[in-house]
């Protein structure tokens, strides 16, 4: 069935690379292919946020995403956060303030503040509970990540005063 | 999910030739999140899906000179909740997004996905239908345009033959409007509304003089709420206009049960939140 599997290229986390996926496959069964297990398919309905990747910049939930529909773009994941092996400040953000008890919702989470404070710098409250109330976090460490979204802003603020 | 074809056509004329009027297996593709779920739960096998991404004449979000907007039905709920012309024109569709699912549907769902799919707990069509909005669809027959009010006939149907497309919606200017859409979501904050209403009222120094009601959920279709839109014409708003208008929605509707409530308790729902709604609309607060 040559026309049920396709050949696509891509940016994954800065690198150019190619695979082979079925049409009926979608992004976090493309991403194990290169062993990235960061995005993590849990609710499977775009609910959850635990598979959260960005492509072309924008958050978006991988299991809702055709694999074939990437061909062509840029996809970031949580592996591609850190940067010449220092942490990003969002992640240490998270470390710091004990946002996480088994850390499964952890990736998506830290994605989602990235586009957040890409949006909005300086958020309030009701701004992090709204922008990340798509992303579920069953150990309830809701608290714990809204001080890790305020620490990474005020991380942020500094390190582009710095 | 089972194997399929991807078409990417780059004209719609090669898109339109890639669809089919009579093979319910081939669709078209917009922005994907909610045929996803479809073809996940296994509801929907497709043999083909036409992706339009490629389709450039589906996209863009522009000001009409009439004082209305004019969107691309491959433009993303995101860039309708960014936008600062939507914003200024019709900020009620602004309001709307942000309690429409979450952040990363917002950004992949698109515009003519959403009013396409006919599935009766979205947001957009008792919105934009209340709000006189219409679709340019186009087909082997060349374009037609079909407001949005009248898009539905039944569960998960609209109007829309297998080989036609929305290409893009239409809202008219809502200058001197009252606007608002008010929602209820019984299982989490983002989930698919139990009941949303829609209000678009005009009204002057001498009471209401139109008004447009529509609610989504509650039945297979958007519906219209035409005895409540009589009963508010002429007249002004006070508590108990806004208590008669719920209690004549309650008593038109006749909501169906789901998972999301009974139909006894949509409608005491709908009768909280038609006033709810008409009173934001009139900027007032609903005791």
């Amino acid at each position: 069935m040559s026309n049920a599997r396709r050949k696509i290229s891509f940016q994954l986390n800065g690198a150019t690379v190619s695979a082979t996926v079925e049409n009926h496959h979608n992004v976090v069964e493309l991403l194990e292919q290169f062993g990235l297990r960061g995005a993590r398919e849990s609710c499977g309905q775009g609910l959850c946020g635990c598979c959260t990747i960005l492509i072309d910049d924008v958050a978006v939930s991988g299991c809702l995403q055709l694999a074939a529909m990437v061909d062509g773009k840029n996809v970031c994941t949580i592996e591609g956060m850190q940067k010449n092996g220092e942490l990003d400040p969002i992640q240490q953000a998270f470390i710091e303030s004990g946002a996480f008890q088994c850390g499964f919702c952890t990736p998506g989470f830290v994605l989602m503040t990235q586009q957040l404070l890409d949006r909005y710098p300086d958020p309030d409250d009701d701004q992090i509970r709204s922008y990340l109330s798509g992303n579920l976090c069953r150990c309830g460490a809701y608290p714990e990540i809204l001080k890790a979204v305020r620490l990474a802003a005020e991380k942020r603020k500094s390190a582009a005063t710095a | 999910m089972s194997p399929f074809e991807i078409a990417e056509p780059a004209t719609i004329a090669d898109a339109l030739a890639l669809l089919s009027g009579d093979d319910p297996d081939i669709r078209p593709l917009a922005g994907g999140s909610a045929l996803m779920l479809m073809m996940k739960s296994g509801v929907f096998r497709p043999t083909r899906l036409v992706s339009l991404r490629r389709l450039d004449e589906f996209t863009g979000i522009a000001a009409t000179p009439e004082g209305g907007i004019r969107i691309g039905a491959m433009t993303s709920l995101a860039a309708i909740e960014h936008s600062s012309l939507v914003k200024q024109r019709a900020p009620v569709i602004v309001e709307a997004m942000r309690r429409l699912a979450n952040v990363r549907v917002r950004n992949q769902a698109c515009i003519g996905g959403a009013l396409a799919h006919g599935d009766p707990h979205l947001d957009m069509p008792p919105l934009l239908a209340a709000l006189g909005a219409e679709v340019t669809i186009v087909g082997p027959e060349g374009e037609r345009k079909v407001a949005v009010a009248d898009l539905y006939v039944g569960y998960y149907q609209t109007v829309l033959a297998g080989d036609e497309l929305i290409r893009e919606v239409s809202i008219p200017s809502l200058a001197g409007r009252h606007t608002a859409y008010q929602k209820c979501t019984t299982r989490s904050a983002d989930d698919w509304p139990a009941l949303g209403v829609a209000v678009n009222l005009r009204a002057g120094k001498s009471g209401i003089s139109e008004a447009r009601i529509v609610v989504g959920a509650v039945a297979e279709i958007p519906t219209q709420l035409r005895n409540v839109e009589m009963i508010l014409q002429g007249r002004t708003l006070d508590q108990a206009l806004l208590a008669q208008a719920g209690e004549a929605a309650a008593a038109e509707l006749s909501p169906t049960s789901d998972a999301r409530g009974s139909a006894a308790y949509k409608r005491q729902l709908v009768k909280v939140y038609v006033g709810r709604a008409i009173a934001a609309a009139m900027d007032v607060v609903a005791s």
